[in-house]
């Protein structure tokens, strides 16, 4: 193009020729920055939306969102349609459209509505009657795997077979609920679920015993030695504290002290002590101490 | 003629100077846990989730400039490791790639969860981003950026499991 303006300007009207190519060059330059975007103000995920275009002619289109990348040849002056699956992932997109020149225009698009609570609760087994035992965190989330980040009121509930033992409605902030709370009194399981208007998720905590109570013991001289044993041992809210757990029995006879550990097996701890003489006997699990009993000689 | 020389030298330098600047994938990041809630986060803790999350971004950086996933180094899982898949081979089908550079991250904690299994960021992210078809550049600008960023601790290190573009905080 430049050639053909340097020998047509070579005619006697020179500076009328040049002045002419510069508005047509001026011209060409404002037709190719003329190709304006108008992107998508409000544009949700996974729900088709479109983009419209100024100027004539073919132009290439491109998108560059959080997990796609595309291009594709468009006409300028028409809607660039982005289907469904184009804009799934909420985020930022940039949107370029290229024919003589580039230009680019950003848009934002917003998760859609609650599918699916990913919802983490803490511990799977958890001691009864103890303070801040039991926590759990909820974060909402669109069919496709969008944060949802404005505010939605999610309900957690505590429940046992029984009964309903809590409820918390908490709202989201920054697209997370959370709750804390005790464990219940009663051993077994209970089930804590989140849900946001009929999205809902369960999950199940086993509520155990707490450390035992008290231990209550009490023992014979047999031939083989001393057969001692346990009360049935429970905690302080009267469940059965959970088969396996260790109870030491200490045996004192004079300077002599030795001890078994047993466990408990339906509610209750056995051991045998073969000292001989007059001994005295004491149980303990974890910080709890039992009663002492003397037990004569033979 | 001497002269011409040196301005030579002194232009060609400046340039190279300028390219290794450009090129420069290194993310700066700092952390700020002081909103963290309702657990605080621990020292240790804040130190692992800087140095991985500063990964994460170098990794994203060089994955989406390459078009390989193979930089990622086990950094990106869930949601986040889905979307950086899609995005390069999505990439890698139209012929396009995407730099990340001079890359500045002004992170805070806002949320960790009761028992340390979760921990929400904000991120302001300034960089300067660019879009290139093949070798041509179609897009670039200087690109501030928030991000909502859930990442979970793995065996040895903390994950990013989404990591989500808003408009604002």
């Amino acid at each position: 193009m430049s050639s053909s303006i340097n020998t047509a300007c070579r005619s006697p009207k020179v500076s009328l020729c040049w002045i002419g190519a510069v508005l047509l060059s001026l011209a060409a330059v404002s037709m190719a920055q003329d190709i304006e975007l108008r992107v998508p103000s409000g544009a949700v995920a996974g729900q088709p939306a479109s983009i419209s275009t100024t100027g004539g002619g073919s132009a290439t289109f491109y998108l560059e969102g959080p997990s796609i990348a595309l291009k594709r040849d468009v006409q300028l002056g028409q809607d660039i349609q982005l289907s469904a699956r184009e804009i799934e992932g909420a985020g930022r997109y940039v949107a370029t459209i290229c024919a003589s020149n580039c230009s680019s225009s950003v848009f934002f698009v917003a998760a859609g509505k609650p599918s699916t609570l990913t919802f983490l609760v803490h511990p799977s087994r958890a001691p009864v009657g103890q303070p801040d035992m039991i926590s759990g965190v909820a974060f909402p989330f669109d069919e496709f795997e969008n944060l949802i980040f404005t505010p939605e009121t999610v309900q957690f509930q505590i429940s046992s077979k029984e009964s309903k033992l809590a409820s918390h409605s908490v709202e989201t902030q920054n697209g997370v609920a959370w709750f804390r709370t005790s464990s219940g009194k009663s051993a077994g399981a209970v089930q804590v679920a989140a849900s946001l208007n009929d999205v809902q998720a369960r999950r199940v905590v086993q509520q155990v015993a707490s450390d035992p109570c008290r231990l209550q013991i009490k023992a014979q001289r047999t031939p083989k030695g001393v057969e001692v044993q346990t009360d049935p041992v429970r905690d302080c809210a009267g469940n059965p504290v959970p088969d396996g757990t260790i109870v030491t029995f200490t045996a004192k006879n004079g300077d002599q002290i030795s001890t078994v550990d047993a466990p408990i097996k339906q509610d209750v701890a056995r051991a045998r002590i073969t000292a001989k003489g007059t001994i005295v006997i004491s149980a303990a699990s974890g910080v709890v101490m039992g009663n002492e009993i003397r037990v004569g000689g033979q | 003629m001497m002269r011409i020389q040196i301005a030579i030298v002194c232009v060609t330098l400046a340039l190279a100077v300028g390219n290794l600047k450009a090129a420069d994938t290194s993310p700066q990041v700092t952390l700020n846990v002081t909103k963290a809630a309702p657990r605080t986060v621990e020292l240790l803790t804040q130190r692992a989730l800087l140095r991985d999350y500063k990964f994460a971004w170098a990794n994203l950086a060089q994955a989406l400039e390459s078009n390989s996933m193979e930089s990622l180094n086990g950094l990106f899982a869930g949601t986040a490791n889905t979307w950086l898949k899609g995005k390069v081979s999505t990439q890698r089908l139209s012929g396009l790639s995407s730099r990340y550079s001079n890359q500045s991250h002004k992170v805070d904690a806002v949320f960790y969860a009761p028992e340390g299994d979760v921990i929400e960021l904000h991120d302001t992210a300034e960089y300067d981003y660019q879009v290139l078809d093949g070798s041509k550049s179609i897009h670039s600008e200087h690109a501030v950026v928030h991000y909502v960023v859930l990442m979970t601790p793995g065996a040895d290190r903390w994950v990013v499991r989404q990591l989500q573009a808003v408009q604002h905080f």
